[in-house]
Parts: C-alpha cells; sequence; structure tokens
C-alpha cells in the first residue's frame, strides 16, 4: 500500500458546490501549521505575551462555573456553602478576566499590535473589551439579592440619563438574566474566537525591534530570521 | 465564615476635584500597573529551549 493512499482526498471542489469552495477558502486562508502551530517565534518568550492565554483561561473557568450556577439556580448559589463557593469562582474569575484582559490591552497598545495588517486583531480584541463590560454588569444585576435590586435602579436611571434606556429594563430580571447568560456570552465567545483565528492566521505582533529588522515577520507571523534567531529549530519554542 | 475584609461600612473614595475613585479600585489599577511593568521587566524561563536572543 502507497503512502499517498493513507492521506486525505484533498481535490479541487466541484464547481458550483459551496461546501468546496468554503473548504478551500478555509484552507488558503488559515492553513492547518498556521491554525495549530507546534511552534511560536522566540520573542513570544516573555510575560507580556502570557497574558492573552490567560484571559482565555479565566474565560473558560467565567463559561465553566457559570454553566454550573445556571444549572442550579438562585438558591442554590445564595443558601449553600458550595453554591457559595461557586458563585465566587464565578465572581472572581471576572475579576481575573478582565484584570488580565486590561494588562493584555496595554501590552498590545504600547506594541502597537495593529501592524502588519493586524487591524482586525486589535479591533476585535478591542470589541470584545468593549461587549465583555455589559456582560459583567448584567451580571450583577441577575443576583437575585438586594444588592442586584439597589444596582439595577441605579442602572436603570444612569441609561436612562445617556437616552439608552428605552432599548431594554434593568428592572426586568428575565430580561437581564438572558443578556447575561445567553446574548452577550455567546457575542464574547463569538469574537474571541474570530481574534484567535486571526492571530493565528497574521501571527503574534514581533515587538519593534524585530519588525524593523525583519520587516516578513511583522506581516506573517513567521520566525524572524536575522541573526538572533537564525534557523527554525533554534529559532522558535514550543508552544 | 467571616470574610478576610470586613466589608460591613461605607466604601473608601478618593476624591479630586471632579474625579471620585474607590480606594478598592484604585487598588486594582496599581496591581495592574505593577503586573504590566513586571511582564515586561521580568525574565521569561527558557528551560533551555531556544532563545539566542
Amino acid at each position: 500500500m502507497s503512502v499517498s493512499e493513507h492521506e486525505p482526498p484533498v481535490s479541487a471542489p466541484e464547481p458550483g458546490s459551496w461546501s468546496g469552495a468554503v473548504r478551500e477558502w478555509a484552507v488558503r486562508t488559515l492553513p492547518p501549521e498556521k491554525a495549530l502551530p507546534d511552534k511560536q517565534p522566540t520573542y513570544v518568550a516573555s510575560w507580556i505575551y502570557v497574558f492573552g492565554v490567560l484571559s482565555l483561561s479565566s474565560l473558560a473557568v467565567i463559561i465553566l462555573s457559570g454553566t454550573i450556577l445556571a444549572l442550579k439556580g438562585p438558591g442554590w448559589w445564595h443558601f449553600t456553602g458550595i453554591g457559595h463557593f461557586f458563585n465566587s469562582i464565578h465572581l472572581w474569575s471576572v475579576e481575573l478576566f478582565f484584570f488580565v484582559m486590561v494588562v493584555h490591552l496595554w501590552g498590545k497598545y504600547f506594541m502597537a499590535a495593529w501592524r502588519g495588517r493586524r487591524k482586525a486583531v486589535w479591533i476585535t480584541g478591542a470589541v470584545t473589551f468593549l461587549v465583555a463590560i455589559p456582560c459583567a454588569l448584567t451580571g450583577y444585576v441577575s443576583q437575585q439579592n438586594f444588592d442586584a435590586q439597589w444596582i439595577s435602579t441605579q442602572a436603570k436611571d444612569a441609561m436612562n440619563a445617556v437616552g439608552i434606556g428605552s432599548f431594554f429594563n434593568l428592572l426586568n430580571f428575565g430580561q437581564m438574566y438572558s443578556y447575561h447568560i445567553l446574548l452577550l456570552p455567546v457575542a464574547v465567545v463569538a469574537i474571541v474566537f474570530g481574534h484567535v483565528l486571526l492571530v493565528r492566521k497574521h501571527g503574534v505582533v514581533p515587538p519593534f525591534h524585530v519588525a524593523s529588522a525583519t520587516p516578513k515577520a511583522s506581516t506573517d507571523g513567521s520566525a524572524p530570521t536575522d541573526g538572533k534567531v537564525s534557523s527554525p529549530t533554534d529559532g522558535n519554542v514550543s508552544s | 465564615m467571616a470574610a478576610i475584609f470586613n466589608l460591613n461600612h461605607h466604601a473608601s473614595y478618593v476624591h479630586w476635584h471632579f474625579f471620585q475613585l474607590s480606594v478598592s479600585n484604585l487598588v486594582v489599577i496599581v496591581l495592574m500597573i505593577i503586573v504590566f511593568v513586571a511582564a515586561i521587566l521580568l525574565p521569561f524561563p527558557s528551560h533551555g529551549i531556544g532563545g539566542k536572543s
């Protein structure tokens, strides 16, 4: 049996086949070796590059703990010890998410991470931050306690004062809870997913001195090939 | 179980002209700045992989 018989059948799409055309476009846009790389450029070995994946990790804990809270309900998270524990996990993972996301944003801002045709990467990151804010705030009004009532009445006045109070009602628990556990989380996860795919496509942004030395690295995410990093074997670190 | 910090009192604020900020928010912002500076300055453990630069 020849080697070629083990290879998946990859062929040109049939004319008029939308699924084949989408497959061709997807593979051309984001080849598998870029979508799931096993090496990263040497300059990624810096603490400032860690905060993106810390944001993703925090988001995973938020989604997981939030799912458990949604399954069990307010009585559980208010009146049982284990419910209090998961409520705290959910709150503090959100605090951590915003903490590391802000440091990530600062790092990318001062690195001018929109360089090398990475405009969409920067925009999706910034939009994630903006969408995550109401996602968290609707959580405060979904607690089902006096604190939530106080916050929702204050927030209602704030929304009315800026002229957007007619679009939603912060005193409507059902509406706010739907926003908090469905609409806004889906939006955040979808934008984050697109953000990560764009990072994979373009590669992480190189530091200024690397980009100026090797313009190619700044645009296609490839490892720098100047004197500092000389070959794929010693120029990359495992991810 | 008692909380580590007693939160049963009014929040403390810093007030500077029109600008008002709770001390807890100020602490978080200062911590973020410290972590940001540390992330830039502290060496990253390489475990002997690559790392000519």
